[in-house]
């Protein structure tokens, strides 16, 4: 049987064909990383795969391992063992393309340029995400309006509440329209409009045959009710 | 600000330096403290060269002329050393630098484009410590080549840049640099000449006067700047930078490359 496909626009100046990309959208296979000096593995055989308009909702205690598994299926940590694809990309020999696909949110409130304005931390995002010059700006009013920051955009980041800059670092992370998004601890400091904003965003990308992965110790039901599946990461195990 | 015609890659690179513009400026106290360190520092060596003789200078004019130009380097190569690394750490405790790494820019060429900006910065302070040294002192500027001095300024500036990309690839790895760098620009001060002429130094260490890019920059810009006699022919002292970069440039792009990954695979790459 010839494997589902989905269509996407990679960006790009050039304009290049649009690239047909397999199902499933995301395989992590056999995923094992062991820190040095570990007794025992963080992540050990996990194998994690989503299709498109897919959202897997990943819960487990603190240090149980999500954040590891997220930086993983970014590219941003190397696991010891088994292998990473996003769209039939690899985070190392992909590179460019694999980032303009995947987008990750890392838990706390960290990632911005706290002396810029959030109309400026998005606009270098737009930049370094290599958004096409005619779209930039348009990109960036979307991200603005996604996650209402009308209102603060011209303020600098470092005078900006916890909730308040999880709204800009979300809207950074979704400015390029990444097609899998990783989330972790995404509603921390949000009001509920804000966690309605998020949740919006989330089908969204779902909805543009993407797929989500929320990562959270816990996950609160009344926030997220459309999850397709529920895992928990416990002794380095998915289950 | 937007930048017609420009691919998506220049358009990035023009974005982190803009980015490191915005940062400094919006800084006032750091600006104003180094000019005052500047002047500080010109005022001490013209006091200094009227209370020693040096064998190679006629008047102690001559001296303080040429060491203004080492002090301006000086700026020049502080910042190649010390300002990335600093940055790149910097980056890495508000884990902004997650997101270049993560970025389709990626964080080899964001890292190359953080050199321009710091390196930039440092050759306009030093322009203007010349400046102002020919205007309070009257040093004796050789304005018929100082034009000259700008694209071989910028040469000697690239050749600078793989030193801060070296650094910065060791802060990847280690998380720190800094003690290091400082102990670095202080012998490359000694052995490239920037405070009194290498034939000053003993034949045992004259080899080091060779094997970097700061001898020939000093003495290019100092021959250009202020007319002191150059040490090697032209053509060799910019064929010297040239193969610096061409040599040094891709070796710190690919050590930048690897200390990305050695991080990537020890887990380490967001610590700091």
């Amino acid at each position: 049987m010839r494997p589902a496909q989905a269509t996407l626009s990679v960006v790009d100046e050039r304009q290049p064909p649009p690239v047909l990309i397999p199902a499933p959208l995301v395989e992590a296979r056999g995923i094992s990383k062991r820190w040095a000096g570990g007794a025992a593995p963080v992540l050990d055989d996990v194998d994690l795969t989503m299709s498109a308009g897919e959202l897997v909702a990943i819960v487990g205690r603190n240090g149980a391992g999500k954040t590891t598994l997220l930086r993983i299926l970014t590219g941003l940590i190397e696991p010891d063992g088994g292998t990473v694809k996003v769209g039939g990309l690899r985070p190392r020999a992909d590179r460019r393309a694999f980032h303009r696909l995947v987008a990750f949110l890392p838990a706390a409130n960290t990632g911005l340029y706290v002396r810029l304005t959030v109309r400026q931390n998005l606009e270098l995002w737009s930049d370094l995400a290599l958004i096409p010059r005619r779209q930039r700006r348009g990109a960036v009013d979307a991200a603005i309006e996604r996650f209402d920051l009308g209102g603060l955009a011209a303020q600098r980041a470092d005078r900006l509440s916890m909730g308040q800059r999880q709204r800009v670092r979300l809207a950074l992370t979704t400015l390029h329209e990444p097609r899998v998004l990783l989330l972790d601890e995404a509603a921390n400091s949000l009001d509920d409009e804000g966690v309605a904003l998020l949740v919006a965003v989330v089908e969204a990308t779902r909805r543009n045959a993407g797929c989500v992965v929320w990562c959270a110790p816990k996950i609160d039901e009344r926030e997220l009710p459309q999850v397709d599946r529920r895992l928990t990461l416990r002794d380095g195990r998915l289950t | 600000m937007r930048r017609p015609g420009l691919s998506p890659d220049v358009a990035a690179a023009v974005a982190v330096m803009r980015r490191d513009w915005l940062i400094t400026t919006s800084y006032r106290t750091p600006l104003i403290s180094s000019t005052v360190s500047l002047i500080f520092g010109l005022v001490l060596f013209h006091f200094i060269s009227r209370l020693v003789h040096i064998e190679a200078f006629q008047t102690p004019d001559d001296y303080f002329a040429f060491v203004v130009v080492g002090l301006a380097i000086l700026q020049v190569l502080n910042s190649a050393f010390s300002t990335l690394p600093s940055v790149a750490r910097q980056e890495l405790v508000a884990g902004t630098f997650e997101r270049l790494v993560l970025s389709p820019f990626g964080a080899v060429r964001s890292l190359l484009s953080m050199t321009v900006f710091p390196l930039v910065y440092a050759t306009a302070t030093g322009v203007l410590m010349l400046a102002f040294a020919a205007v309070a002192f009257g040093i004796p500027v050789a304005w018929e080549t100082v034009p000259i001095a700008i694209p071989v300024g910028f040469l000697a500036a690239l050749s600078f840049a793989p030193f801060g990309l070296l650094a910065a690839a060791t802060v990847l790895v280690f998380k720190q640099a800094m003690s290091g760098m400082t102990w670095i620009v202080a012998g490359m001060a000694i052995v490239a000449g920037l405070y009194f002429p290498i034939s000053l130094l003993p034949d045992w260490l004259r080899w080091a006067s060779e094997v970097q890019p700061f001898t020939p920059a000093v003495d290019l810009l100092r021959h250009l700047y202020v007319g002191a006699p150059l040490h090697d022919p032209v053509w060799q002292s910019v064929g010297k930078l040239v193969g610096f970069c061409a040599v040094l440039l891709p070796i710190s792009l690919l050590a930048v490359d690897r200390a990305l990954h050695t991080a990537a695979r020890r887990g380490t790459i967001t610590e700091y």
